[in-house]
């Protein structure tokens, strides 16, 4: 042990700053809300461990859980395909090889680094207000547009739109999976008069697989974790009648507005282990779609 | 002596910083005040100037002010409370004061009263409103009530004309609806706010209905026919024609913003909040603002309280209970800065600075006070504290309120739906 130590010491010195970031910043606070999730807490007074009632309280009685995994669920299962096909769509209109390819790289990835921020949602809601942009646009066209915030049935729309808008990380990542492509197995297809679905079907897609996985896995915790843009744009509460209660939205309220840190821990576990599921689910079945180039067999 | 902190070390980091920005320096020994309060532009004015003032009359004493609106000022307590770092004193509301001090975050001042604390001119009933089991704990800023505010430009192009098309001080829900459509028809603009989901009316025509918002035990008080009965006389008023958009009442359910109230915004005619907010509202229009009670039903049962409409508290955290004490009771005596705060937190709870007002209130001012003579001895007793939870509920109905806006469900079913989740959060509390 202190051999190792002596010899690897340098190493970890270098490496304490992140690793006392992570113990402390990370895994100390994961542990704590697991603890916490066991108890009743409401800040002011020290946690009573209750043990596992929350959770029961959450699948038997909790109607709010259950429409806040509604509504998570039904972003998730929309909002990841439209944001995936968007972003391959403009990846390969990208790949052409145009003029000037480097500002629009720039120009298409901007939406995703304002994406997650305060202002691009509050512009959202003046841009699909009654009064706002999207009805007077329609307006010119003759079309009387719907509330859009306060109408449970197209609030979740406008989220959804704003997520697709974001489409820039995964267009980035296609992108550099199209140039990876050989060009020799297009220029194969097309002597063997292969039209472009063909080609598309038959090259890019099975080529691209990893890609397409890699992707598909990562912009669904994102859509599972998505908050800033429902909290703004619900005015914090998942209005209009809880159309906007994702999962994280619900989680802040109970933890905020109603003191219950417990809870909204048992909440945030509940959170991670779906996240869990989903992931496992998407990687066990990747065995049947996503091959590997280096793959044996 | 002093142990350094991390509050201490960024503010002395920062004071040096600032000092030597400025090329001189200075070795006073500071005590630090943190006051954090929820407002509006116009108030956040007011009691940043009220702070300058204090700071200059009390070296070695500097007060600092934070403000956030009402909706993210609960928010950000709580976070402080879990941190340890509460300001050492802040803003409370009647309706959630007492959980605060169940649980230890707003402490008691009897043991500074006399000292660093005055409170000899301070009304009795102000006082016993802050009192807990026997305790002291909340020093009163003003009085206040439920008013409805109206724009008189367009009740005067209407031809609605207060004290003969109706009585301000008790007018019913169908008098209200009728002179509402008259005022749509005549501006094009809808007379009133639709109040399905408001939570205030709610509870005032509850007490006109005979009934309590708490029962004595704590349950919930009103009945199914109560709710449902609410419900419909908004369906009503709404279908008389003189009420906005059901849809674009929906998207404005639980927001607070003074902004955004549709007397401001030119959206309604007549927008219904608290009294001391008149100052704040008035200062976002143009248009003259009129005052009436909030509508009544024809049995003209109180319905409103007069209650404080905030205290100043002092929390478990305050590093110098002493000095943060004093800075209180200035807050509220002080001519001077009472001078400056005028009447935008109510009507004062102390007699001599009430005396101080009178002769150079401002027209707004002065309707504020004119509305409290008119409605003294017409409101309704004050109810004991409500319980924990009770904001809960009253978000709960603001959500299922929608639901009745935009029909999605019938009213009885909605009302029986806000009952049965009203009382499992009571009982979850």
């Amino acid at each position: 042990m202190l051999k190792f130590l002596r010899r690897n010491f340098a190493g970890y010195a270098f490496l304490s700053p992140w690793l006392v970031g992570f113990f402390l910043l990370a895994i100390g606070p994961i542990l704590a809300s697991l603890y916490l999730s066991f108890t009743k807490y409401n800040v002011v007074r020290p946690p009573q461990w209750i043990g596992l009632e929350h959770y029961f309280y959450m699948f038997e009685f909790d109607d709010r859980f259950k429409k806040a995994l509604q509504v998570t669920f039904t972003f998730v299962v929309i909002s990841v395909p439209l944001k995936l096909i968007f972003a391959l769509g403009v990846a390969m209109a990208l790949d052409k090889g145009i003029r000037a390819i480097g500002w629009y790289r720039a120009l298409f990835y901007l939406p995703s680094i304002l994406g997650g921020s305060i202002a691009v949602a509050i512009l959202w809601r003046q841009l699909f207000n009654y009064e706002g942009v999207v009805n007077s646009v329609l307006s010119l066209i003759g079309i009387q547009g719907p509330y859009w915030l306060a109408d449970p049935d197209y609030a979740l729309w406008t989220l959804i739109v704003l997520a697709v808008w974001q489409f820039g990380s995964p267009m980035l990542i296609f992108l550099a999976g199209l140039r990876a492509i050989p060009q020799d197995l297009y220029e194969a297809a097309e002597i063997d008069a292969a039209g472009p679905v063909k080609k598309f079907f038959a090259i890019t897609v099975p080529l691209l697989a990893p890609v397409i996985f890699f992707n598909l896995v990562l912009q669904m915790i994102e859509a599972f974790k998505s908050f800033s843009g429902a909290f703004i744009i619900s005015g914090g509460s998942g209005a209009p009648l809880d159309s906007l209660l994702f999962f994280t939205v619900y989680l802040y309220n109970e933890a905020f507005s109603f003191l219950r840190m417990g809870y909204a821990s048992a909440l945030a576990w509940v959170l991670l282990l779906i996240i869990a599921l989903f992931t496992i689910v998407a990687f066990w079945t990747s065995k049947y779609w996503v091959h590997y180039e280096n793959e044996r067999g | 002596m002093n142990k350094l902190n991390r509050r201490h070390f960024l503010g002395a980091s920062g004071s040096v910083l600032a000092l030597a920005a400025m090329g001189r320096p200075a070795f006073a020994q500071n005590t630090q005040i943190r006051h954090f309060w929820w407002g509006n532009p116009e108030r956040d004015k007011r009691t940043f100037a009220v702070i300058d003032i204090y700071n200059e009359k009390t070296p070695g004493v500097t007060v600092v002010g934070e403000t956030l609106g009402f909706a993210d000022y609960f928010t950000k307590l709580t976070t402080q409370i879990a941190g340890g770092n509460m300001p050492d004193v802040i803003q409370q509301g009647y309706g959630v004061l007492f959980e605060y001090i169940a649980n230890g975050a707003v402490v008691p001042l009897d043991e500074y009263i006399g000292n660093s604390l005055d409170i000899s001119k301070i009304d009795q009933s102000a006082i016993d409103a802050g009192t807990v089991d026997g305790k002291f704990y909340a020093l009163s800023i003003g009085a206040n009530s439920h008013m409805a505010m109206y724009n008189t430009r367009m009740f005067e192009e209407a031809g609605v004309v207060p004290g003969e098309t109706f009585d301000p001080y008790a007018y019913t829900y169908d008098e209200l609806a009728e002179f509402a459509a008259t005022i749509k028809d005549a501006t094009g603009v809808p007379g009133t706010d639709d109040n399905t989901a408001d939570y205030q009316n709610f509870s005032d025509f509850v007490v006109q209905k005979g009934a309590m918002l708490y029962n004595e035990d704590g349950s919930y008080g009103p009945t199914q026919e109560i709710v449902e009965e609410y419900w419909s006389t908004w369906e009503k008023i709404r279908n008389a024609g003189g009420t906005p958009p059901a849809q674009e009442t929906a998207g404005l359910a639980g927001v607070s913003e003074l902004s955004q109230m549709g007397v401001v915004t030119g959206n309604t005619a007549m927008t219904y909040l608290w009294s001391n907010q008149l100052v704040g509202v008035q200062s976002l229009m143009e248009d003259k603002l009129g005052v009436a009670t909030y509508p009544n039903t024809p049995d003209m049962v109180p319905g409103s309280v007069i209650q404080p409409s905030q205290f100043v508290c002092l929390t478990r955290d305050s590093s110098d209970p002493e000095a943060a004490t004093a800075y209180m009771s200035a807050f509220v005596n002080d001519l001077e800065m009472t001078k400056v705060l005028g009447l935008e937190r109510g009507i004062p709870s102390q007699s001599e600075v009430r005396a101080a007002l009178q002769p150079d209130l401002t027209e707004v001012e002065a309707l504020s006070v004119e509305y409290f003579d008119k409605i003294q001895g017409s409101t309704a007793a004050l109810p004991p504290p409500p319980p924990s939870g009770s904001n809960e509920v009253e978000q709960t109905f603001e959500r299922l309120a929608v639901a009745v806006l935009l029909e999605q469900r019938s009213i009885p079913e909605v009302a029986s739906d806000f009952l049965r989740q009203a009382n499992a959060i009571l009982r979850r509390a």
